[in-house]
């Protein structure tokens, strides 16, 4: 597969491997066919599960330069982590909980596809960069994030059906709140490949952005819903399946 | 003098800068439940950020390895955690559920160092201008570790001197390790990815299952996730630059 990217416009391998981690999102809703509700404590593990993916693509990212982190990529680090912070203050979910299964104001329901949309614009930062490092890593990185986006997706859904937004809304939801992961992923990848330059600030920016989310959003109301020892296991699975697969796969 | 006694003081030397670690809360006065929270996210970063130089490490020598170790030390510290949960500790200066979480924080930061012991003796192969460079770098990257050590601690009752002393005694397997290490460096050449996967493993553990909850149970969780995820880039470019 690694090998027949080389043949393909680049572009359109970013396009299309970005738009395939957004609408693999829908598959989130399986787990609730048929009329099915969430246990709690799945909601927990998913946002572990989301979190340890998110942050084992954190590492890849780190150390996929192989040399030290310049200037240009530690402030990119920090500008990921205030302008999550700020977007997360300025649009009120800065404290955003995303398991209130029994919440029905209009306002939480917004909030939460909002926040999901936010969450889905560092992720496309983080694809962009990947596939500018090279298109192996990137279509790794975007299949990484495509995993991570169905537990996601599952945690989306379960909220939208409780308040009884039909699945396959939740489905279309869950792949409409990813869409800026695909402008993201391309508008970032066209910019390092006209100024090559601005590669650390990018690969900064997506590793400060990636961490804060795991640790403002995902992580934070897990330990509420599962015990902190299951928490801790599914995150550092997730985290160890993609150091192993940095290890051992393409040029990463 | 005899190489092996060089290699011991050069060890020596690298768990004693951990100490300086304790020095911030030395001007620490009051130690507020947000004040615990922000030492409990800096603790975080530094383990975290350290962990992802470790594995970046390990997994040079082998991605299998590194991760079997992160296995084992995940369950090292989860028998650990059983075992300290039927006793009602007293340590340092606190008991209960704060005891504990010292002592395991202790535990985890003393296996870490067997790990970095056998990575400087191993760094001693490769000739004593490189392993005088690795001394002084992993002597420098030991006081953060002093930090998380300090910042789990001094929250949590024990005295300045105490968290510096502390701090000492979980780096004392560095200068241990080091030596059969340097003696034996092809046995322990292919024994680092485990270790290093083992500590890793068991820091990223205590991280998730312990420091964190106990961070957002106390503090806004943006500010917790900003301390860590700053501490984190910090610690990673800190040690890419050594």
């Amino acid at each position: 597969m690694f090998a027949a990217i080389g043949t393909v416009e680049p572009t359109l391998v970013v396009l299309l491997y970005s738009s395939l981690a957004a609408g693999v999102a829908a598959a989130g809703v399986l787990p609730l066919a048929g009329g099915r509700t969430l246990p709690t404590h799945w909601i927990g593990w998913s946002n572990a599960l989301a979190g340890g993916l998110m942050l084992g693509v954190a590492y890849a990212l780190l150390v996929s330069a192989h040399d030290p982190v310049p200037l240009g990529g530690a402030l990119g680090g920090l500008l990921g982590i205030l302008v999550v912070n700020r977007t997360h203050a300025a649009s009120g979910t800065a404290n955003l909980d995303l398991n209130r299964l029994h919440e029905t104001s209009p306002d939480y329901g917004y909030k939460v596809l909002l926040v999901n949309g936010i969450h889905s614009a560092a992720e496309g930062v983080a694809i962009g960069a990947a596939m500018a490092v090279n298109l192996s890593f990137g279509v790794f990185t975007a299949l990484a994030i495509a995993v991570h986006n169905v537990p996601e997706g599952t945690v989306l859904a379960a909220i939208l059906t409780s308040r009884r937004v039909r699945l396959r809304d939740a489905a279309g939801l869950a792949v409409a709140t990813n869409a800026g992961q695909v402008l993201l992923a391309i508008v970032t990848f066209a910019l390092i490949v006209a100024a090559p330059g601005l590669m650390p600030w990018a690969l900064g920016f997506a590793v400060g952005s990636l961490v804060y989310l795991v640790l403002a959003e995902l992580l934070p109301e897990c330990y509420r819903e599962a015990g902190s020892t299951s928490i801790a296991l599914v995150t550092l699975v997730a985290m160890g399946v993609v150091a192993l697969l940095v290890s051992l796969g393409p040029g990463g | 003098m005899d190489l092996v006694i060089v290699v011991f003081l050069y060890g020596l030397v690298t768990a004693l800068a951990t100490g300086l670690g304790a020095v911030p809360f030395a001007f620490v006065r009051q130690l507020s439940p947000r004040i615990t929270a922000q030492s409990n996210a800096v603790a975080s970063g530094l383990m975290l950020g350290a962990s992802f130089g470790l594995v970046a490490e390990g997994t040079q020598y082998g991605g299998w390895q590194t991760i079997i170790g992160g296995v084992g030390g995940v369950l090292f510290i989860l028998v650990t955690h059983t075992i300290l949960k039927r006793y009602d500790l007293e340590f340092g200066g606190s008991r209960g559920v704060g005891a504990r979480r010292a002592l395991l924080m202790l535990v985890v930061m003393t296996v870490h160092s067997f790990a970095e012991g056998v990575a400087v003796g191993v760094s001693f192969g490769g000739g004593m201008t490189l392993a005088l460079v690795i001394v002084i770098a992993i002597a420098v990257h030991n006081i953060p570790e002093g930090l998380a050590i300090s910042a789990v601690m001094r929250p949590r009752g024990t005295s300045v001197l105490g968290c510096a002393m502390w701090s000492v005694v979980s780096s004392l397997p560095q200068p241990i390790m080091a030596v059969p290490a340097f003696l034996l460096v092809d046995t322990f050449t292919r024994v680092l990815p485990y270790g290093i996967g083992f500590a890793a493993g068991a820091m990223v553990f205590m991280v998730i299952e312990e420091l964190l909850p106990e961070a957002y149970g106390q503090d806004q969780r943006h500010g917790v996730a900003i301390t860590v995820s700053v501490t984190l880039l910090a610690m990673v470019i800190f040690q890419q630059h050594l």
